[in-house]
């Protein structure tokens, strides 16, 4: 550092920790990015140039057959993936909308009510995090066949439920606690009901955390598996995580079909996600996270 | 407009209570002010007749009616809230047009009497705005727009002007008190600033600790404080308390320091002191009726000056008197420094005595 | 001062006011509305569950989900798996897996949080990248990963002999020695992101003020850090760790998807090995008896769950 004449030693110790956290970005970087990318690398390769050692690091004849087998609706694996894909779709979006419309109110209750229970629900409701879906995976069998929703989109999205709403719930009620109380007085005063209140002047202010709360919501449920591999027998029935691995579990060595299917299954969790990123961290920042 | 009766309100929680037996009439028309420290149970006051929260028992009545178990929006009253309250997401305009529209009258209307109101206020240009693009200024008027569009029977306000810069304060103050004047508006005033509820209300109910001290006029509270809290609370800077003991001067009943001094009294004020549960008397005086001299005269108590603040009009000297702080004015012309030694001359008109057991003030009758 | 009374009298006593719970409960009726709608969701999917659970494993059950020809065999199933040797070898497997995944994981996403904090050209660009694991699935993952460990034309394999570190294609998850460290590694790849959301979110709560005091009083970076960051993010880290130890502890698809437990069950984990006994022998009553003790488990990490959730969660109601 023979160039740096101002305050030697202060100013190399800024730099030390500056280019310490330059390298660090840059392993977090690779040790990120290198799986994605080399996903994307061999989704385009043909199935004979990715079984090959020394690998292809770039493949000599890039090819978007797997894809094109995936989305083609001529084909039998066409066919599959794209009902997998709207199957998984629609339980999202229904597990969505129903976390959303259970969480709300529950959350602003927990924030704003004092009702004898409160705190014991409220920590029961978060508890339920706490367990594994393998322990609750008979009972919760023979109770969606006792109810009639074994093979059922319906067991899938009561179940996802459950494991979105506890933090649905605290992230809101995190949300909630930060809109002064003052705004719905004043609008109780000005003669609205406290539903109305709540309604009118409360959940608009909220919007950014119900966007969180629902963003939370449906990647969890897009993601599911073993409630999916449990419930559903049926091949036209099975959503994207199980059905790509029923799928692969008989093609073991197409790699680039399987990477092709893994790539196209993230990109719609990825894509509203980092749309929507700076609503979930500032529900956390509000919400959870607050001192 | 309408009156408003406070009758023996209680509110507890749990076994705490915020308020404690409030008794009191605002007459129609009448600017009442709640005045405390904090958590003195004001603003619990005003959420009760508000609505907002429950009564425990006793009774409001809002007029002829008795409304403890009436939701808010059934008790025809309007509210100003300390930080304003107004709806973020909506522009001035609609701020100020939801409370007709939740009491369904139509848009005609509503837009004639939005546009009366912004008038009023000089805020016509403002309609669109946004809550979070006007100033602190300009965010009150619209909550007191607010509350003027629907021509309740009762204005509440808590502490309204306490997030205002000071400048801003004394303007909007006076603002509101031509508002209370034009429209002879029933208003009950929420407020920790002393001197906001002595230059703004008709009466002024001092709390405590959930207690009612004292309800009456601001002069009448000024000239007769009930207790050594109102006498501490109200006026600026403090009366000076200063404790002492009563005593007996050749007959004549006086009042000893530990210090060694005695203060002679006169024949009103000795009957006062004997009316004492014990020997021990707060002797109060406000810093205006002290009269200091820099050399001994009869009757002038010794004291030394600790802080000398010069404001311009007058200065505030601060002495120390048998262990108590005591505040004086003095004209500008008048110099004294810290550590000078000076005597101070009592008014027996003017001095306030308190029984020093009980704390309450001493009556010669 | 002491003085509360005023006018009134100093000695008045007040009966306090007691409502009685059901009384309080009555009042405020409509207020569990709001809540009934999560209730009833949670008590179908949990209370139920729970009591199902606790009852079969004191049952001896055939095979198939009918479960009509049960034997009640009262703790014999509890008594059988404390004396099998496999449950230790799984125990300590969960620790390492739940312990090295939840602080390492913890490190790298406080780091990177750290890291991102000061503004420069492509931060958001870097943030969202990092953030991509957490996001896509864990068979995503899974599978991505396994491609990369492949034991013939694995990716990391394929490096380091084309580096000459290695002479030949490592096994990194059919070996006893490596499979639990290798499904380590892509177990904090799913979740370091997840710490470092937190602690963004959390950095963003530090005053300024505070770092600006102390770098006045001469702290240099890391004893800003060390004074100020580290201790006012305590509350979030707690909760972070805390999240992140629970869901290692419950992790299944991982370790189910690319390994199935093995080899030897060296990857077998809590989770794993229930569902292997319930689905994959079908001993029912026997997984119940796991998941009881694993209830237990989880019961005494929940009581500090509670504890450091209702840390974050101070402010009271109205």
């Amino acid at each position: 550092m023979a160039l740096d004449s101002v305050s030697r030693s202060g100013g190399q110790r800024i730099d030390g920790w500056r280019w310490g956290g330059r390298f660090f970005l840059l392993f977090m970087l690779l040790y990120t990015a290198v799986p994605m990318i080399w996903m994307l690398i061999t989704s385009i390769k043909s199935g004979f140039a990715a079984m090959q050692f020394p690998p292809q690091w770039w493949p000599r004849e890039p090819t978007l057959a797997s894809y094109q087998k995936l989305l083609d609706p001529q084909n039998s694996v066409g066919q599959d993936f794209l009902r997998f894909f709207w199957n998984s779709l629609y339980v999202s979006v229904l597990t969505t909308l129903l976390a959303v419309a259970v969480a709300v109110p529950a959350a602003y209750a927990f924030s704003r009510f004092s009702f004898p229970g409160r705190k014991f629900l409220f920590f029961s409701v978060l508890l339920r995090n706490m367990f594994p879906a393998v322990i609750f995976l008979v009972p919760l069998f023979i109770l969606m066949r006792w109810l009639g929703l074994v093979n059922t989109h319906g067991s899938l999205i009561l179940t996802y439920l459950t494991f979105g709403l506890p933090l649905a719930i605290w992230l809101l009620k995190g949300f909630y606690d930060n809109i002064p109380v003052q705004l719905e007085q004043a609008a109780r005063i000005d003669g609205a009901t406290r539903f109305q209140a709540f309604i009118l002047i409360v959940a608009p202010l909220s919007v950014p955390g119900i966007i969180a709360t629902a963003i939370y919501s449906f990647i969890g449920a897009w993601n599911e598996y073993i409630y999916a591999a449990t419930f559903l027998t049926k091949n036209e029935q099975l959503t994207l995580p199980v059905g790509i691995q029923r799928f692969f579990s008989e093609n073991t060595s197409d790699y680039p079909g399987l990477m092709a299917a893994t790539f196209m299954m993230s990109v719609p969790v990825v894509v509203l996600f980092l749309l929507l990123q700076r609503y979930f961290v500032r529900a956390l920042t509000e919400g959870a996270v607050k001192h | 407009m309408a009156q408003v009766v406070l009758k023996d309100l209680v509110k507890t929680y749990g076994s705490v209570y915020a308020v404690h037996d409030v008794s009191l009439t605002v007459n129609d028309g009448e600017f009442v002010a709640l005045v405390g420290p904090s958590g003195c149970g004001k603003t619990t006051t005003l959420n009760l007749v508000a609505g907002l929260i429950p009564i425990t028992s006793g009774d409001i009545v809002i007029g002829d009616r008795v409304v403890n178990n009436l939701d808010p929006k059934d008790r025809d009253i309007a509210m100003v809230f300390q930080n304003y309250a107004l709806y973020p997401q909506k522009s001035v305009y609609k701020n100020l047009a939801f409370p007709l529209q939740m009491r369904r009258l139509p848009r005609e209307e509503i837009d004639l009497k939005v546009r009366e109101a912004a008038k009023v206020l000089d805020m016509t240009h403002l309609l669109e705005r946004k809550p979070r693009e006007l100033s602190g200024g300009q965010q009150q008027r619209v909550a007191l727009g607010r509350a003027l569009v629907r021509d309740p029977a009762v204005f509440l306000m808590d502490e309204p002007l306490s997030n205002l810069d000071a400048k801003l304060r004394v303007q909007m103050r006076s603002e509101i008190k031509r508002f209370h004047q034009d429209l002879k508006a029933t208003i009950i005033y929420v407020t920790h600033d002393q001197l906001e509820a002595v230059t703004m209300a008709d009466k002024m109910a001092v709390m405590n600790g959930g207690y009612l001290q004292q309800y009456d006029t601001p002069a009448q509270v000024f000239a007769h404080p009930v207790n050594m809290f109102v006498a501490s609370f109200i006026g600026s800077p403090a009366m000076s308390l200063i404790p002492l003991e009563a005593t007996s001067v050749n007959g004549e009943t006086a009042l000893s320091s530990a210090e060694g001094w005695t203060l002679a009294l006169s024949p009103r004020n000795a009957r006062k002191v004997k009316k004492a549960t014990s020997k021990k008397i707060v002797l109060g005086a406000r810093h205006s009726t002290l009269k200091l001299h820099k050399s001994s005269i009869p009757g002038a108590i010794p004291a030394k000056v600790y802080t000398v603040e010069p404001t311009g009009d007058v200065t505030f000297v601060q002495a120390f008197l048998s262990g108590a702080v005591v505040n004086i004015s003095v004209p500008p012309s008048v110099s004294v420094v810290p550590d000078e030694q000076v005597w101070l001359e009592f008014d027996q008109e003017r001095m306030h005595l308190f029984d020093g057991e009980t704390e309450m003030a001493l009556n010669a009758e | 001062m002491t003085i509360m009374t005023g006018q009134a009298d100093s000695n008045r006593t007040k009966p306090v006011v007691r409502t009685s719970l059901l009384q309080q409960m009555w009042t405020s009726r409509t207020d569990y509305l709001y809540v009934l709608p999560a209730i009833i969701v949670m008590l179908i999917v949990i209370a139920y569950p729970i009591y199902y659970t606790i009852d079969l494993s004191l049952y001896k059950t055939p095979p198939g989900l009918l479960l009509k020809d049960k034997i009640w065999v009262g703790f014999d199933n509890y008594v059988a798996i404390l004396g099998s040797e496999i449950v230790w070898k799984v125990t300590l497997n969960t620790f390492i897996w739940t312990f090295a995944s939840t602080i390492i994981a913890f490190i790298l996403g406080y780091g990177a949080a750290l890291a991102l904090h000061r503004d420069f050209f492509g931060r958001g660009v870097i943030r969202a990248i990092l953030i991509i694991p957490w996001v896509i699935s864990a068979v995503a993952a899974s599978y991505v990963w396994k491609w990369i460990y492949h034991s013939d034309f694995g990716l990391i394999g394929a490096v380091l002999v084309q580096l000459g570190i290695l002479d030949h294609q490592p096994n990194f998850i059919d070996r006893t020695n490596t499979v639990l460290p290798s499904l380590i590694v892509v177990n904090i790849w799913r979740e370091f992101p997840f710490a470092m959301i937190m602690l963004t979110a959390g950095l963003q709560t530090v005053p300024d003020q505070l770092l600006r005091a102390a770098k006045v009083d001469g702290a240099n970076a890391w004893q800003r850090f060390w004074h100020v960051t580290f201790p006012y993010l305590s509350g979030v880290s707690t909760v972070t760790i805390l999240l992140l130890a629970v869901a290692n502890f419950n992790s299944f698809i991982i370790p189910w998807l690319m390994t199935g437990g093995g080899p030897a069950n060296a990857s077998h984990i809590w989770i794993t090995h229930i569902y292997e006994i319930a689905f994959g022998r079908q001993r029912w009553g026997v997984g119940a008896a796991y998941s009881v003790l694993l209830f237990l488990i989880l019961m005494t990490m929940g009581y500090f769950y509670v504890r450091a959730l209702s840390g974050a969660e101070k402010k009271e109601g109205p």
